[in-house]
């Protein structure tokens, strides 16, 4: 997979990380070289595969929602305000 | 340093003291730490007094836990409450566990002491435990030598002497390989066995708690406290945990240890020589060796680096200075805050998270990330196969032996190739253990592999267990 440099530029955008001139310089080598390897698993025939087995099918089970009332409070507890079962979060800008 | 299973007994019948296990522990650490650079924080004064805490109930006559009194270290990302969890990232400088992660919990109810929190690469996010925050760390085997990662202090630390066993986590081998590195046991269980509860997450398709032991036995007695389903991590297994410490059996004759068609090709010619050895050992032993066909593990460092990163990149948003980490005093708008927030990751960390996010790109999705899980199915339908044919599968920990700080700096994949043996493991969900197989002409440890079925963690156990009472 050969990736243009404003495909990867796009990317880190979208990731908050803002990188300086040389990092951007040093990371447009190393992941053009990454993907050049990573388009190693292209040759892989792959058309046998659908994407539904893609799930650990044999690890599935029912979705169980636990609660932990305790855990809850605990939680809320580390914060130095809390309103209810509400925790007073910093007002960050 | 006595062994787990030695100190346990001892304290259990009170030849030995819980105070003397973590003096001794300490005295080590005080003496090596400042050149090894394996624990990032000790907390000697409280495994003091849970030492005397756990004698005094002895005195009392009340039975101690399966780890009465052993020192252990524990990997700087797993949560210990109200003790520092930063991932040797300046991301979590501050961070204090508020609560216990289940693998912590589960070691104090077995009467563990624990010590400290050792080193590691930055998130797990490396093989040479270069990209911590406290600095590298040094192979207690050759100290201008990396110890491998991401576990490189919990594997230091055992190899110097320090604890007879730590906690690792292992994303693509990052316990296996820096046991193998520094000469000593490291095994991950298969995917679900132990509860990630209070883990840092780096790729929670892949990640795994492991121990580091001095030997075989010491792995299976921790394996046993540690394993079992946990209500509070929905992956982990229901299925019945064996006493691993009590499944040895007489002799591995009849075992059918399996050798990969094509594993040890291009490999180097030393460690090709000592895992070739290490198969006419257990054959010695009465094992029988079966070549078996794994055809596209050969893809796995690729398929691995894509899934991780795409995992990596969903799982490190939370670093945004809101929800966790270093929160930015100057910006004056919220891209800016965003962005000055996330500036403290290390550059490994940043690349990972860019590969991911560009593997899960829309226009990328297709041809990067979703080929990636094809393969990765591919490759557990070949380990599935070749374990119907044989019991254990036997590779090399590593490529190399552990290689001098600094090198491969320019050269990233070099780095990356280095999980090549033991990310298979991860991709595959199965349970793998390094053991020492001997030393190459500069006298650096070689690591043997052996790869079990899914939830048959007690078999490379007891493949190793043979392997290491023969070497």
């Amino acid at each position: 997979m050969l990736l243009e440099k404003d495909n990867i530029a796009r990317c880190t955008r979208s990731t908050k990380i803002r990188l300086r001139a040389d990092e951007q310089q040093k990371y447009d080598k190393e992941l053009q070289e990454l993907f050049h390897w990573v388009d190693e698993l292209s040759k892989v025939d792959t058309s046998a595969v659908p994407e539904s087995s893609l799930a650990y099918a044999a690890y599935l089970r029912p979705d169980e929602p636990i609660m932990n009332e305790a855990l809850a409070d605990t939680l809320v507890g580390a914060f130095n305000e809390q309103e209810g079962h509400c925790a007073k979060v910093k007002k960050v800008l | 340093m006595k062994t787990v299973l030695e100190i346990a007994q001892a304290v259990q019948t009170g030849t030995l003291t819980a105070r003397q296990a973590v003096e001794e522990s300490l005295k080590v650490i005080a003496e090596k730490n400042p050149q090894i650079n394996a624990f990032v924080e000790v907390w000697d004064k409280e495994a003091l007094a849970r030492a005397d805490e756990l004698d005094a109930r002895r005195s009392r006559g009340e039975k101690l836990g399966p780890l009465a009194g052993v020192p252990v270290g524990i990997k700087d990302n797993i949560l210990y409450k109200g003790h520092k969890a930063t991932c040797c990232s300046k991301m979590l400088e501050n961070y204090v566990a508020p609560y216990n992660s289940t693998v912590v919990e589960k070691l104090l109810a077995a009467d563990a002491v624990i010590i400290g929190r050792t080193n590691m690469d930055e998130f797990a996010m490396g093989s040479s435990n270069q990209t911590s925050v406290y600095g590298p760390v040094h192979n207690p085997v050759d100290v201008t030598r990396v110890p491998g990662g991401s576990s490189g202090g919990s594997a230091a630390a055992v190899a110097a002497g320090m604890v007879p066993a730590a906690l690792g986590t292992d994303t693509g081998g990052s316990v296996r390989q820096p046991a193998s590195f520094c000469g000593i046991v490291g095994i991950k269980p298969g995917y679900g066995r132990i509860s990630r509860y209070g883990i840092v997450a780096f790729s929670s398709g892949a990640d795994q708690v492991g121990v580091l032991t001095s030997d075989v036995s010491g792995a299976a007695k921790m394996l046993e406290v540690l394993c079992g389903r946990d209500n509070n991590d929905s992956t982990s297994l229901e299925d019945k945990v064996p006493a691993f410490s009590k499944e040895f059996t007489a002799d591995i004759k009849g075992l059918k240890v399996g050798m990969p068609k094509g594993f040890l090709d291009n490999l180097d010619e030393e460690i090709k020589t000592k895992i070739l050895a290490a198969a006419d050992k257990l054959k010695s032993l009465g094992a029988k060796l079966v070549e078996v066909e794994v055809p596209r593990a050969k893809y796995s460092a690729p398929c691995y680096y894509i899934i991780t990163s795409a995992e990596a990149s969903s799982n490190l948003a939370r670093f945004d200075g809101i929800r966790y980490g270093y929160s930015d005093k100057t910006a004056t708008n919220l891209e800016d805050y965003y962005q000055l927030s996330r500036a403290p990751f290390g550059p490994e960390v940043k690349k990972r998270i860019i590969i991911g996010a560009t593997a899960l790109k829309a226009e990328n999705y297709a041809e990067c990330y979703l080929q990636a899980l094809k393969v990765r199915e591919l490759i557990r339908q070949d380990f599935a196969k070749a374990f119907e044919k044989v019991d254990v599968i036997l590779t090399p920990t590593s490529p190399t032996t552990a290689f001098t700080l600094g090198a491969h700096e320019d050269n990233p994949l070099a780095v990356y190739l280095a999980d090549l043996y033991t990310c298979q493991g991860n991709i595959g969900g199965l349970a793998g253990i390094s053991v020492p197989c001997g030393k190459d002409k500069l006298g650096l440890p070689v690591g043997l592999q052996f790869y079990g079925p899914i939830l048959q963690e007690e078999k490379i156990l007891n493949a190793a267990y043979h392997f290491e009472k023969a070497l």
